[in-house]
């Protein structure tokens, strides 16, 4: 079973083509990512798989059923853009939009005030959108995509515009989220977050689908070829022959190793030639992945 | 169902609650009975009260016109008689003026023949003071009337009634209405009706607009079909505008049936409504509403800024403003065949058919097809706009041309 799944969708506008044969799944209970810099066609997929837009050609399934309506208030939305009325009280604004997602207008009211104390916004509560900070707004739209408890959770960039601090708090609201057996999918041009957090991710570029699977499937497919050093004293070690590129930030390396290479030769040239205070070989950081994967289709 | 009766209670309560509503709905009334008000003391006051010479050497003629500029219908002013009056009367008189201690004098010189009219000459201390002059000049001619037909043998009492104006009673056939307080009332809610379709139809497009422009939309359709968000908003915005008629409404039906008014206006300025007038204002007034807002909703989608809007306006204010010219000639003949088509104009109905209402009622076949060809439109409108709203409201950037919103409506 598939919370979500796209099979060989297609969307274009006037001219531009948005999203061409994707597709992808999404298990139940995963945090799944969606990747591509900006322009790539998040957007628009999010929107076919919520009801905004129709796809052209391809489908959408929705709790393995075709794309049904009904079945929208079984989903929790954040769009890119904060959506909320700017005049209106943020307490009247939550029970309103938890009641067009079928609360009850008692049961909206109890929650919003529930999810404002667990995000640290209580002194919102009673004042208008317009004289909250861009942080506070965010944090209203991320309540008001939950209020109803959905069970699929969709987010279109949620922690852009966010302090480390606020969002580190929504990620870890989405861990929680996530560990009570939600489903969600984020989309983000951040690589660095999915990394820490997806157990999926579905990887786009131009409207193409580039990379998608399991998060550690993915990273496994690439060797380990990264190393990431910090010494003092002679750097000459840095042309050993099992170093294919290094860049050197003052005494704090990032390596990149030949094919084949073992970073036991490296590790032991760069003892005898200097004192080392760190050592590590790593796996290859998503944004890696992307910029080889992109590259070689541009190469190609 | 329900989600249409959120988005319309969302969008009344938020305007209710509203200062703009508050203010909008005390300033008319205040500003329509201070009108009211005002006029009827300004043309109390306007009989004229000035300060007038009259220099004659026939002196019965002179106390006759002071008696008439006087204590006469139209007049309360203080008259001099100087007579027969010399060669420097003329000269005190122009310093006098020149002092502001006199705002005109009158000298009459007899005619030779006594059949002919004496000739007056009236020197205004300013050219502007028109009423008094005209006030001179209404007073002179019954003066000399009077004096004609007496002098033909007439008894005073009869050159009196004579000289009575006449009056015409004008009822419709079988009932007991006032003309001139109908066709007060008649425009008064014509132009409410205007201003408020206009008002919140416009109302209806800023409305889409900041749900556009701040995007709220978004969040509500991955909810809500674009058809229960737009009937939602029409609903609640047209409920704001029919409160704020019925407040006006009851507060013009418990200023005319007080005293109040009668007794600033008396009775010539007694507005009255009939149930009639009042349940077809509400009918006219919901289906006009509808009508219009549902082209302003499809503008209001179509476009990205109140400022495009503003260039779109036409479609809403042409028809409105049309009819404003048609006032004329349908009231001069409302039963005539130029005012019968207009009214059946769905555009056009509302305005010009209420006006019919309450100046001749029309014929019941006329009011049902008019209703009829009413309601059949507004479907047809609800129908586009609905296809332009849906695919409009995801639009950003230029706005569509002719075409584009064609292709727009063969899509869904």
């Amino acid at each position: 079973m598939a919370i979500v799944e796209l099979q060989q969708v297609r969307k274009a506008y006037d001219t531009k083509i948005a999203v061409d044969s994707l597709s992808f799944r999404i298990e139940p209970g995963s945090m799944f990512g969606l990747l591509g810099p900006n322009g790539s066609g998040k957007t628009s997929s999010i929107r076919m798989m919520i009801g905004i837009t129709v796809p052209d050609s391809g489908s959408v399934e929705l709790f393995d059923q075709p794309f049904d309506r009904k079945n929208l208030h079984r989903v929790g939305y954040l769009p890119e853009e904060r959506g909320l009325y700017k005049k209106m009280k943020v307490i009247d604004q939550l029970a309103f939009l938890g009641q067009l997602h079928g609360l009850d207008a008692a049961t909206a009211t109890k929650r919003a005030h529930h999810w404002c104390e667990k995000l640290e916004i209580t002194e919102a509560i009673p004042k208008k959108t317009e004289e909250l900070s861009k942080g506070m707004q965010q944090k209203i739209q991320f309540i008001a995509a939950l209020l109803h408890e959905p069970e699929l959770i969709i987010m279109d960039e949620p922690f852009s515009g966010l302090d480390p601090v606020n969002a580190t708090l929504l990620q870890d609201t989405l861990v929680d989220l996530r560990n009570q057996g939600r489903t969600i999918l984020f989309s983000t041009h951040r690589m660095d977050q999915v990394e820490k957090l997806c157990d999926a991710i579905c990887l786009i570029h131009r409207g193409h689908l580039v990379l998608s699977g399991a998060m550690q499937e993915i990273k496994s497919r690439y060797p380990k070829n990264r190393v990431q050093m910090v010494f003092e004293g002679d750097a000459s070690f840095l042309n050993n022959n099992s170093v294919e590129s290094f860049k050197n930030y003052n005494g704090m390396a990032e390596i990149k190793l030949r094919d084949g290479a073992d970073a036991q030769h490296l590790l032991a040239e760069a003892i005898s030639k200097a004192r080392i205070t760190r050592f590590e070989v790593m796996e290859p950081t998503l944004e890696e992945i992307f910029i080889e994967t992109v590259g070689d289709r541009v190469d190609a | 169902m329900h989600n249409v009766w959120l988005i319309a209670k969302r969008e009344y309560l938020e305007r209710v609650r509203s200062k703009a509503f508050l203010i909008s709905t005390l300033m008319i009334p205040l500003l329509m009975g201070g009108g009211i008000i005002f006029s009827t003391i300004s043309t109390r006051k306007s009989k004229p009260t000035s300060h007038i010479t009259v220099v004659s050497p026939d002196q019965q003629l002179a106390l006759d016109l002071k008696k008439e500029l006087e204590t006469g219908k139209d007049s309360r002013m203080t008259v001099d008689v100087i007579s027969p009056g010399n060669s420097a009367t003329r000269a005190t008189l122009d310093s006098m003026l020149l002092d502001s201690q006199l705002d005109g004098y009158l000298v009459i010189t007899p005619a030779s023949d006594s059949n002919k009219v004496p000739s007056f000459s009236y020197v205004p201390r300013s050219a502007a003071d028109i009423s008094t002059s005209d006030s001179i000049k209404t007073a002179l001619r019954n003066v000399l009337l009077r004096e004609r037909l007496t002098h033909q043998g007439m008894v005073a009492g009869d050159v009196d009634s004579l000289m009575q104006p006449i009056k015409i009673d004008t009822t419709q056939a079988g009932k007991k209405t006032d003309t001139t307080s109908n066709y007060v009332a008649a425009f008064v809610l014509f132009f409410l009706m205007y201003m408020v379709i206009l008002l919140y139809g416009m109302n209806v497009a800023r409305s889409i607009i900041e749900e556009k422009t701040s995007r709220v939309f978004e969040v509500l359709l991955a909810t809500i079909r674009p058809e229960e968000m737009m009937a939602g908003k029409v609903i609640g915005v047209g409920a704001v505008g029919l409160t704020q008629v019925i407040v006006w409404l009851t507060t013009a039906l418990i200023l005319t049936g007080s005293s109040m008014v009668t007794a600033f206006a008396g009775n010539s300025a007694h507005v009255s409504l009939s149930a009639m007038q009042i349940i077809f204002f509400i009918i006219y007034f919901l289906l006009g509403y509808l009508l219009y807002s549902s082209v302003a909703a499809a503008l209001g989608a179509m476009v990205n800024s109140e400022q495009e809007l503003q260039q779109l306006n036409m479609f809403l204010v042409m028809p409105l403003a049309g009819c404003m010219f048609a006032i004329g000639p349908v009231i001069t003949n409302p039963t005539g065949l130029f005012a019968r088509i207009l009214s059946l104009i769905p555009f056009c109905t509302p305005l010009v058919m209420y006006l019919r209402i309450s100046l001749a009622p029309p014929p019941m076949w006329e009011l049902i097809l008019s209703v009829v060809l009413m309601i059949a439109t507004i479907y047809a409108i609800l129908w586009v706009a609905s296809r332009i709203y849906r695919v409009g409201i995801l639009m950003y950037g230029k706005r569509p041309n002719l075409p584009e919103i064609m292709r727009w409506l063969k899509y869904s």
